[in-house]
């Protein structure tokens, strides 16, 4: 999604994919070892922090997972593919194809407060989520646990779907086979949250903690403090290393002011990192600053970044319309406003699944060179019966992230063929209420960027083009609806074989972009900016974020 | 009883520029600036960019900067250009101008005409009128005017031509401090004979302000409305620089600064080309007013 969403390398290697030629990329950490102890600040744009699981699109690897654990976890690290790997259970085992699947909890955990960690406690944080004021989170789980009008547990009700028949053990049965679901085990909603508590919506303030540290200090907008948690056991937490003593996120912090303050190393900030990317502006700063370049940490892919054509609006319900899009495009402007390079922007996309992803196949439907061939798109435009082009398309976009400027971008590059559109950059909130959110809503085009949340081509595709997610806050905004893909995606979906799941997912990536949905852009890369003490910060193959799990501060 | 009008208007401009370097300096300034803005396509002509075309040839491959000294300053690129964009900087800051004239001086045009309108309707009627105008004046001066831009600019549809949405903004909001100057000139003015006699034979009130009022309240209007440009410059500049101006792609000073600002430290020309542009602009505006106010005002007395 538009926020801490991942991206994808698990199979750089396997596939060779080579043009990450990024001369400026460092995934490595710093040489210096951390060690225990210390204290470690994370520098956040955002004001607020939310520690609440069921309200978490988290990553199984950045905030969320330094106070709470779930079902299973993430084992990532440069040039290795993304595992799923036991964290509070084992990994899951299914009898019946991928229909119902059971997980053991392991033997003595418990909560900071000292009270053991039960099965119970896993159902009552799953059926928590389903709970109308703790939306917003992760849902993978939703439609398959049978959720339909389950309003949660706080009216008295249990989610049949899931069963505890002991302290430790754990069984969903799920209404249709689904290979991902280890994967989705590790999404936020499968942290414990003890059964009978969590029903205040403050709760992130003070949540119960299961991970190496619990909340010390939560003020508001300003800063959250995280000491360590007495009762975790390093011995039974492989995801996890809790270096350091305490951590501090400190809230509001101004990107480009937060990266100067990095760029120049001095007093705490020595300590920390930002959560935020690099802007495009600091970065070319930071190229004529040898000591801050080094600790500019770059990921060798990401999101794909899209533009989203809304399939249901004229004149974008014309097919030949949307396909004089692929064309009209400058793929390689948009690099240069993205980072200012190529290199540190990410490759051009062409695909739907992002680099790295397990059955990734490289191909290109409409092949023309990086800038462009304004020419071809126009000639489709005359075919679909708009010799003088299109005018007046809106194209809505999330302020943040510089996206205006890449929104500029793209607007300079499709009135060179005759398509002429006005750009409305929204906050947030108003972005979401006027396109994933709106029942009608009145864009042509939206820029957006995807990564999977966990490393399968199920969450490159499936949020983004099944009919089930347009509107209500689904992420298919292109509104794309074809019962014949929403069929292959199901298909796929219940396909437990990785290998063959893949090869369907590359022939959905096909099918779905000779539809021409959306255009894909680029494979964003992500930078990311740190002290000179903080060591083993490292951006691992799959997600392009950094393991907030195995940071410490080095003496 | 003082006299509102010393001389002539054209007369005292040609007076104010005969004799006051700064306001001379400030007119050819607002001349210049001005026939750049008219004449801006012919401009960019002869340079031979236009300002929305992106040119990544332009930029340095290795950081998205402009590639040369200077923000890319050439003979190609008369001020360089854009980070990350290639755009001709030259050609945004001329058609920038434009954008910045038609606003500003269209917005001063309706906020000069409601403030002439409602003060003398104020000053001459009085009774109730004079009250309701004068209270509403206060409440719109102590409004907090740019927000309510800014909430504005948010929810009118993209398809209402920003610019219009622009200069009816700002220039309704402008209306309160002309009216107030107005509305005094109007009260010591109908105090005169002659108003007092058009008044006797009859005249309704409409022909009063046409025939007896008008004619001298030029020369305190032209003040005001010199004084007044360079702040509905700035306020568009404000605006855009805010994100709710004029649209991308546009160009417009404040948008310009406003990226800028994110690049100072490895590309200062493209912040001092458009906050060059738009000091000019207000500065001579402000010389030329107040050597304006300085000639028609005896009050003011001695000249620089």
């Amino acid at each position: 999604m538009y926020r801490k969403k991942l991206l994808a390398v698990v199979l750089i290697g396997a596939l060779g994919v080579s043009a990450c030629g990024a001369n400026d990329q460092k995934p490595a950490g710093d040489a210096a070892k951390p060690e225990k102890g210390g204290t470690l600040r994370i520098l956040s744009e955002s004001r607020t922090l939310n520690l609440d699981p069921a309200k978490s699109q988290s990553l199984a690897i950045t905030t969320l997972g330094l106070v709470h654990r779930r079902l299973t976890g993430w084992q990532n690290a440069v040039g290795q593919h993304a595992l799923v790997v036991p964290d509070l259970a084992d990994t899951g085992k299914t009898s019946d194809g991928g229909k119902t699947w059971t997980f053991v909890l392991q033997d003595g955990l418990k909560f900071n407060d000292g009270t053991p960690i039960t099965s119970a406690d896993v159902k009552w944080g799953v059926e928590r989520s389903f709970a109308p004021a703790f939306g917003g989170g992760l849902g993978y789980h939703k439609d398959l646990l049978g959720g339909g009008d389950y309003q949660g547990p706080f009216e008295g009700k249990e989610l049949d779907s899931i069963k505890t028949p002991d302290a430790r053990t754990i069984v969903f049965t799920l209404t249709r086979p689904y290979g991902d679901w280890p994967w989705i085990a590790s999404t936020p909603a499968f942290a414990p949250v003890p059964k009978g508590k969590g029903a205040e919506a403050d709760y992130q303030e003070h949540a119960v903690a299961s991970g190496p540290y619990q909340i010390a200090k939560y003020q508001k907008g300003v800063q959250v403090e995280l000491s360590r948690n007495p009762n975790w056991e390093p011995a039974k937490d492989q995801v996890r290393a809790g270096l350091p003593d305490s951590v501090v996120f400190q809230l509001g912090q101004e990107a480009s002011v937060v990266s100067q303050r990095l760029a120049a190393d001095s007093g705490d900030d020595r300590f920390a990192f930002a959560s935020s990317f690099v802007s495009p502006a600091q970065l070319a700063q930071l190229q004529q600053n040898p000591s801050a370049k080094s600790r500019v940490v770059t990921s060798k892919s990401g999101a794909v970044a899209y533009l989203a054509l809304n399939t249901q609006k004229a004149p974008l319900n014309n097919v030949k319309v949307r396909q004089a899009f692929q064309y009209a495009v400058n793929k390689a402007a948009y690099q240069v406003a993205s980072a200012g390079t190529a290199a540190l922007a990410g490759d051009t996309a062409s695909t739907l699944i992002t680099q790295g992803i397990e059955g990734r196949e490289q191909f290109d439907l409409y092949p023309s060179k990086p800038e462009g061939d304004p020419d071809k798109a126009k000639a489709l435009l005359a075919e679909a019966g708009f010799p003088n082009g299109l005018d007046g398309l809106q194209l809505v976009l999330n302020k943040s992230n510089n996206q205006t400027d890449k929104g500029e971008a793209v607007q300079a590059a499709l009135a060179r063929a005759n398509i002429k559109v006005t750009i409305r950059s929204l906050e947030a909130d108003a972005f979401e209420t006027e396109t994933n959110l709106a029942d009608n809503p009145t864009y042509d085009l939206i820029l957006g960027s995807w990564q999977p949340d966990f490393p399968s081509a199920n969450s490159n595709i499936q949020p983004l083009f099944a009919s089930s997610e347009i509107g209500k806050g689904g992420y298919n905004t292109s509104r794309y609806s074809n019962p014949e893909v929403d069929k292959l995606i199901e298909q796929a979906q219940s396909t437990v074989d990785p290998a063959e799941a893949g090869k369907k997912w590359a022939a959905i990536d096909k099918r779905i972009l000779q539809d021409s949905p959306v255009v894909p852009l680029i494979y964003t890369r992500n930078s990311f900016i740190h002290g000179s003490k903080v060591g083993n910060f490292f951006i691992a193959d799959f997600p392009a974020y950094p393991n907030y799990l195995q940071v410490g501060i080095s003496k | 009883m003082s006299t509102p009008v010393a001389r002539s208007v054209p007369a005292a401009i040609r007076s104010v520029l005969a004799r006051d370097r700064w306001a001379l300096a400030g007119t050819v300034t607002v001349v210049v600036i001005g026939l750049v803005a008219i004449f801006a396509d012919v401009l960019t002509a002869i340079e031979g960019h236009d300002p929305y075309t992106y040119d990544s040839t332009a930029l340095d491959p290795a950081t998205g900067l402009p590639a040369g000294v200077l923000g890319g300053v050439s003979g190609e690129h008369w001020f360089g250009v854009e980070p990350l964009t290639g755009r001709d900087l030259f050609a945004i800051v001329v058609h920038g101008a434009r954008t910045s004239f038609l606003i500003g001086l269209a917005a001063t045009l309706v906020s000069i005409g409601l403030g002439v309108l409602i003060g003398a309707a104020a000053g001459y009627l009085g009774g109730w009128v004079d009250r309701v105008i004068t209270w509403s004046a206060d409440v719109f001066l102590g409004f907090p005017y740019l927000v309510f831009m800014i909430a504005l600019g948010a929810v009118v549809p993209v398809e209402f031509p920003r610019a219009l949405l622009l200069i009816v903004v700002i220039g309704f909001f402008g209306w309160p401090s002309t009216a107030r100057i107005v509305r005094a000139q109007v009260l010591t003015l109908k105090e005169r004979n002659f108003v007092k006699a058009a008044r006797t034979l009859g005249a309704s009130p409409w022909q009063v302000f046409r025939a007896e009022l008008l004619p001298n309240l030029w020369g305190p209007v032209l003040v005001m409305a010199t004084l007044s440009v360079p702040g509905k410059v700035g306020l568009e500049a404000a605006l855009s620089f805010l994100g709710v101006g004029v649209l991308p792609p546009t160009p417009s000073w404040g948008r310009s600064i406003s990226s800028a600002i994110e690049w100072v430290a490895v590309d200062p020309a493209y912040l001092l080309f458009p906050g060059l542009a738009l000091f000019a602009v207000t500065w001579g505006f402000n010389a030329l007013g107040d050597g304006l106010r300085d000639a028609l005002d005896p009050r003011l007395g001695a000249k620089r």
